[in-house]
């Protein structure tokens, strides 16, 4: 097997299309991206155009006495001042709850939180503004410690209903079950900032007939449109958002940001303004993963069978809600990870405080769980004497079994088979003592170790990760397929409004219009909402649902063009398809030219791609008879060496094995795996956003550290085929279980190496360092 | 960023009477460290006199066998110097495990000396902090103390210096050369910075107005056996938690003299004396080594978050001397 080539099980598709389903053709903008000539949303320009900048709250809880503008409306160039007052809608907008204002009005909740715009002329001058406005804030205790915020009444109630986003308990057989072997163990995860590169940026353009138009960096048009809207106080066909470049989102899109601060600055101003936010703004300015505290016992027999899996669950959800239902959701359902498990007390808590939003991160509410799911494993392998892999597969969940709250997996779950591939992948040498390029060592370029003191350790990990939007939630993607006769070629347009936050969707797109109208010349029209809704690029979602639109629409458009040529032939449509832009006959071979039977007409179709119904969550146990429309599984294993007397990790070989279903574009797959497995990483030795009395500490990438080049290794990524019969083309949903399976594996790793029993995440040299006596 | 004016000096007598006369004036050297507090309202300058072109760019022999560094070299540059990098590879070292290329091109000698502290809090202008605004209080000592200082610090500050090179100057017992508006002089680079005291918001003993114009390297043999390890959370693009710089000189299994300054555990480079006296003399013994340490480290005072930085300290010590005591020859 070649090294960092995917296994590919055989396909069952139509290949006779260059760049169809299966390929990995060219992506459109892989090139432009590379050369530094890719137009992000910070790059748009309009002539005249306004800077909208941000007045944001110091304090992590405040009463708010008084705003006083008109200090920053003298200065020069300056063209609005806005306060809540200003909002001309509902000053409250969220992705589920509908909990956070658009600007502050009587309290601030957390530090960040936007409090005024002003718009000017200069950005500099916009800036000197803001600093004009005066507040007079009566400055609160914040609420700053989630565990207490979930029980403790006598805390300030940081919303008026309390501090509980959700409580979810998930109650499965004997919750008094016994057994021989018990693990337990308390984890912490810190929070983890999305760290994408393009900060928040857009630009808003008054329109003639009363609306806006937002050309911006986000994940989901149409929520933000939806919520926009709301604050603006118009109807939705008033507020158009065009997507522009996005420099990477991984969840930190899908809230507002920028949005409705940028239409009400250009409305009032009847100007195009643009806001871009500096890296500073920007931690403030979007939401993290959600740090976690996590109880767990595990409970097994003297054959390393699970009996019984209890947890409780902490989620700091910081002081609004976001995500964090979804994030308790997930989190308790995948609790005991891709397991069985016959007796199960899961409880999760997501809660309110004063700390910074936490929300959407690829992984959301998987990864902290399998932090502690999967050391309890290690723990279980170790007081059984059972090697980890092998206590993992004899546990394993597979097609037919259940989930924690009895949803049967009717799809292939290879689990198991995941495990003995990744364990079955060539090992990285052995340090052989004459290694002389330091770069390979714990430190680095840092030259902090010549491989005195290095140890070197192996770990595992393995996960779960549902797939789409879950708990009965409508969960849909639109697209229009227009296909016509251009220059003499048959061309296909599609549009959708699926967000391509770099994860590749729009080549995606392409490719299952090729394979399926058998053209190759397919052009993806920008994504706006003139298009019906495509959800947003999260949840691993896209090619699954916003594909299964396209493949949809293709069909209906290849349907009415061959009724057509079966009507002029005399052929049973059934016995037609296109390929090479070619009508062909089963019976008869090829009969004519796409192009022939267009002529000069547009065939264009419309059409929406709904998945299968889940189902919400029992209040009082959690069961669901199908919580979530699919599963995804990866497994890890990091081998690293530690510099035991420095306490520092080399991540020395980081491999995946991960079944997508059906790999569409298999170099975006591989990309897919690496960058989740960067981000895993990240996560497990360097990644955390301090938080202290509310307030970021290290808002900048010189002070919250992302791995480089140095940090990562090369990774062997086995990719693995099979399909799952109910989504299009069998596909599954690449982008977010890598980032899951891999932190477990690295800290396992640096567990085995070290001997210490380490709990939280990221690790540190100080967790890790043999300090002697 | 405030609004400044920029002037490019012609000359060095005219820059520092411009600046001299002018408190709210300051010397451009690479950028790198004084526009980041620009932009993050930490510093506002009314007047910038840029002295990049101004001092001399080159590394030159002395006629005692010393090594005169221009201040305007730029880190790239000295690190990349065959003289340095055969002579005094501690150097060379410390400047390649600082900031990140990009940066190391435009950051100069004399501007790295003075770089201000990485200190959160000193930057985060929402924060009180007595080196920024004196008098305010110090947020790090009931804050996030993870990379601050456990030696020499005071009631009124825990930051530390942030500086690589500076440490290995320290080590070598560089000296720097100053213009000011009371004439020239020399300070040993081991006297350039200061311990915060009651004046956290003074990082060195220099007048305002007083320009770096040079930094000698003595012709120290020893320093041909020199090294530098830094520690820090990641690969590369990183600051010390701890970091040593240390030279030997070795006669069979005696360390006959030594250097030694510590990164990430003070308010500035640590010249490690104490240690050093013990190591004179001595035998090249990890059991040396480590008393050696713990000399320099017993007076040390870990915050909240960083006592591991005490050990750590003695670890990379000991591995430092470990690595060049064991190197063949010099």
């Amino acid at each position: 097997m070649n090294d960092h080539a995917p296994a590919r099980s055989p396909q069952d598709l139509d290949d006779a299309i260059a760049g169809g389903i299966g390929e990995s053709p060219i992506r459109p903008d892989g090139a432009l991206k590379v050369r530094g000539e890719y137009a992000y949303s910070s790059d748009l320009w309009a002539e005249d155009m306004l800077w909208g900048v941000t007045l944001r709250s110091p304090h992590p809880s405040a009463r708010i006495r008084s705003i006083d503008v008109s200090g920053a409306l003298k200065t020069p160039g300056v063209y609005a001042v806005l306060t809540h007052e200003d909002v001309p809608g509902d000053n409250l907008y969220g992705l589920k709850d509908v909990d956070q204002p658009v600007l502050a009005s009587d309290v601030v909740r957390y530090k960040g939180e936007a409090v005024a715009l002003v718009a000017a002329d200069h950005p500099e001058t916009a800036r000197r503004a803001r600093e004009r406005i005066d507040v007079d804030y009566e400055v609160l205790e914040p609420v700053t410690d989630a565990e207490r915020a979930a029980h403790d009444e006598t805390l300030p109630k940081v919303h008026p209903d309390g501090n509980l986003v959700r409580y979810q308990p998930i109650l499965k057989g004997d919750p008094e079950a016994t057994a021989e072997v018990v693990v337990s163990g308390t984890y912490t995860l810190g929070m983890q900032d999305q760290a994408f590169l393009g900060p928040e940026s857009g630009l808003a353009i008054p329109a003639e007939d009363g609306g806006v138009d937002l050309y911006l960096a986000t994940q989901d048009l149409h929520s933000d449109q939806a919520q926009t809207a709301r604050a603006l106080g118009l109807p939705q066909e008033k507020v158009r958002m065009t997507l522009s470049g996005v420099g990477g989102a991984f969840g930190g899109r899908e809230d507002l940001s920028i949005q409705v601060h940028v239409c009400m600055l250009a409305l009032r101003t009847g100007k195009p303004v643009k806001m871009v936010y500096d890296r500073e703004e920007s931690f403030y300015g979007h939401v993290h993963r959600h740090p976690a505290t996590m109880y767990y016992e595990h409970g097994a027999d003297a054959d390393g069978r699970l009996v019984y899996v209890r947890a409780k669950l902490y989620f700091d959800g910081g002081a609004y809600s976001s995500k964090t239902p979804v994030v308790v959701g997930n989190g308790t359902t995948l609790g005991v990870g891709p397991y069985v498990v016959p007796n199960v007390r899961i409880e999760g808590w997501g809660v309110y405080t004063n700390n910074p939003p936490c929300g959407a991160m690829r992984g959301l509410g998987a990864v902290q769980p399998a932090l502690a799911y999967e050391a309890q494993l290690d723990k279980l392998a170790e007081a059984l004497d059972m090697d980890p892999v092998d206590v993992r597969i004899r546990n394993a969940i597979s097609r037919g079994e259940s989930i924690a709250t009895g949803q049967v997996l009717d799809y292939p779950a290879p689990v198991a088979e995941l495990l003995e591939r990744v364990r079955a992948l060539p090992m990285p040498p052995e340090r052989d003592g004459t290694e002389l390029d330091i770069r390979e060592l714990p430190g680095g370029a840092s030259n902090t170790t010549h491989g005195e003191g290095v140890y070197r350790g192996v770990g595992y990990g393995v996960c779960i990760k549902n797939i789409c939007y879950a708990e009965g939630a409508d969960d849909y993607s639109t697209a229009r397929v227009r296909l016509q006769a251009l220059g003499g070629e048959p061309a296909a347009m599609v549009h959708t409004a699926a967000a391509e936050v770099g994860q590749g969707v729009v080549t995606v797109q392409q490719q299952i219009t090729r394979s399926e109208l058998g053209v190759e010349r397919v052009t993806v029209h920008p994504n706006d909402t003139d298009v019906g809704k495509a959800g947003s690029s999260s949840a691993s979602r896209q090619t699954y649902m916003t594909g299964g639109a396209v493949k949809t629409a293709c069909e209906a458009v290849r349907r009415r063009l061959l009724d057509r040529v079966a009507e002029r032939f005399g052929e049973a449509f059934g016995d037609l398809s296109l390929a090479g832009g070619k009508i062909v006959s089963a019976s008869t071979g090829v009969l004519t030219e796409i192009v022939d039977v267009l002529g000069d007409e547009v065939i264009e179709e419309t059409r929406e791609y709904h998945h299968r119904e889940t189902y919400p969550m029992d209040a009082e146990d959690g069961s669901s008879e199908r919580v979530q429309v699919q599963h995804a599984f990866s497994a890890h294993r990091a081998v690293v060496d530690v510099d035991v007397e420095l306490g520092l990790v080399k991540v020395v070989a980081l491999d995946c094995s991960q079944d997508v279903g059906k790999a569409v574009n298999p170099d975006a797959v591989v990309g897919q795996i690496q960058g989740g497995s960067a981000q895993g990483l990240g996560l497990a030795v360097m990644e955390e956003i301090r938080v202290g009395d509310g307030a970021i500490r290290n808002p900048s990438f010189t002070d919250y550290l992302i791995p480089t080049i140095l940090d990562t290794p090369p990774m062997k990524i086995d990719v693995i085929e099979r399909g799952d019969p109910n989504s299009p083309y069998g596909v599954r949903g690449v982008g977010e279980p890598p980032t899951i399976s891999s932190t477990p594996a690295v800290v396992a790793a640096v567990r085995a190496a070290t001997g210490k029993d380490l709990t939280h995440v990221p690790v540190s040299p100080e967790h890790v360092v043999d300090f002697g006596e | 960023m405030k609004p400044f004016d920029y002037q490019r000096a012609t000359d060095t007598d005219t820059a520092v009477a411009t600046v001299s006369r002018n408190p709210n004036a300051r010397y451009l050297g690479g950028g790198t460290n004084l526009v980041d507090h620009m932009k993050l309202g930490v510093s506002s300058p009314e007047l910038l006199v840029d002295v990049s072109r101004l001092s001399s760019d080159t590394v030159e022999t002395l006629p005692d066998g010393g090594v005169r560094v221009g201040a305007a070299v730029r880190n790239s540059d000295l690190a990349a110097e065959p003289i340095i990098r055969q002579r005094y590879p501690v150097l060379a070292h410390a400047l390649l495990a600082g900031a990140s290329g990009q940066l190391r091109n435009l950051a100069t000698t004399g501007g790295n000396l003075l770089q201000r502290t990485r200190c959160v809090y000193f930057q985060d202008v929402t924060t009180p902090c007595n080196k920024r605004e004196p008098g305010t209080g110090c947020s790090a000592l009931d804050g996030y103390t993870r990379y601050h200082a456990v030696l020499g610090s005071s009631e009124h500050c825990v930051a530390t210096h942030p500086s690589d090179m500076a440490v290995a100057l320290t080590a070598l017992d560089a000296v720097v050369h100053t213009q000011g508006p009371s004439g020239p002089r020399s300070i040993p680079v081991a006297d350039l910075h200061r311990l915060p005291g009651d004046e956290p918001d003074r990082d060195t003993v220099l007048e305002h107005g007083e320009l770096i114009t040079a930094v000698d390297l003595p012709a120290l043999p020893m320093a041909a056996r020199s090294n530098y390890r830094k520690v820090r959370d990641r690969a590369s693009y990183a600051f010390a938690l701890v970091s040593v710089a240390a030279a030997v000189d070795i006669a069979g299994d005696t360390i006959r003299d030594v250097r030694i300054a510590f990164g990430g555990l003070a308010h500035k480079p640590w010249r490690a004396t104490l240690a050093e006296n013990a190591l004179r003399g001595a035998p090249a013994t990890e059991a040396t080594f480590r008393t050696a340490a713990d000399a320099e480290l017993a007076e040390a005072r870990p915050l909240s978050d960083n006592e591991f930085k005490i050990p750590m300290a003695r670890n990379t010590l000991t591995s430092v001397l470990r690595d060049l005591t064991q190197q063949e020859g010099s």
